[in-house]
């Protein structure tokens, strides 16, 4: 069975409260338990805040669309905005043994994501394509 | 996100409570900073009710260390749940930030 829910919501941070409580709903929906379900939402919160600084420049008044699907092989999320186009080659985390501010929330999302990839065909802004496969630590 | 800056015994502790992201950290950050100007020898930072923080809170916390060390003050967290923890361990912060049980450890240390 194929489980999918699309929201949009403004790219202002206060509503990232929003996004990370139905995330973790549909994560527990899902049948993800405990961490699982907080590294999720950490990472989802993470990606839609990397949305609002670099795609929109904080430019609050702007739209991310946000889309939950589930199936008995993956768990899937994906954002689209219409901001400036991601480098995917210049996206990588900070070395977790350097310590400075920043570049923790790449690391964050692929620590719970199997998948972490922008759909390079899209022509005007961004889609961020993360994928959970089950049936491991779930 | 709530901060209130308590006076214990002639220590200054900062008391969070609430979730630390995008939208709460740049409070945070002018509270936090609005502090450690003042150069206090140390800070002490309560989280017993922090239930969420995300990459932009422990910028702010990194930030704040950085700063704190800058003149030989020190930052010191206490009361940290274990969801936090795990964050902390997995960005390999728990080696920097200096962590205690509860605030007299803290001030004892």
């Amino acid at each position: 069975m194929k489980d999918s829910l699309r929201i949009s919501f403004p790219s202002h941070p206060k509503y990232l409260s929003v996004v990370r409580l139905l995330t973790a709903k549909i994560a527990e929906l899902c049948g993800f338990r405990g961490k699982i379900i907080e590294e999720i939402r950490l990472a989802v919160d993470e990606a839609c805040a990397n949305v609002i600084k670099h795609a929109y420049k904080g430019d609050t008044s702007k739209e991310i669309v946000l889309k939950y699907t589930s199936t008995e092989k993956k768990f899937t999320v994906i954002l689209e905005d219409r901001g400036a186009k991601a480098d995917s080659r210049l996206i990588k985390g900070r070395d977790l043994e350097e310590v400075r501010p920043g570049g923790l929330g790449v690391h964050f999302i692929h620590r719970v994501f199997d998948v972490f990839e922008y759909d390079e065909k899209r022509t005007r802004g961004n889609r961020l394509i993360l994928i959970k496969y089950l049936g491991r630590e779930q | 996100m709530n901060i209130e800056v308590i006076d214990h015994k002639g220590k200054k502790v900062l008391t969070l409570s609430g979730e630390i992201d995008m939208y709460s950290s740049p409070e945070l950050r002018e509270e936090l900073m609005g502090i450690l100007i003042k150069k206090v020898p140390a800070l002490y930072i309560d989280f017993r009710e922090v239930s969420y923080i995300d990459s932009s809170g422990i910028a702010t916390f990194v930030e704040g260390l950085k700063y704190v060390k800058s003149y030989g003050g020190r930052l010191q967290f206490f009361s940290i749940s274990k969801g936090i923890m795990d964050i902390f361990k997995f960005s390999k912060l728990d080696r920097v930030f200096e962590i205690y049980g509860n605030l007299d450890d803290a001030i004892n240390s």
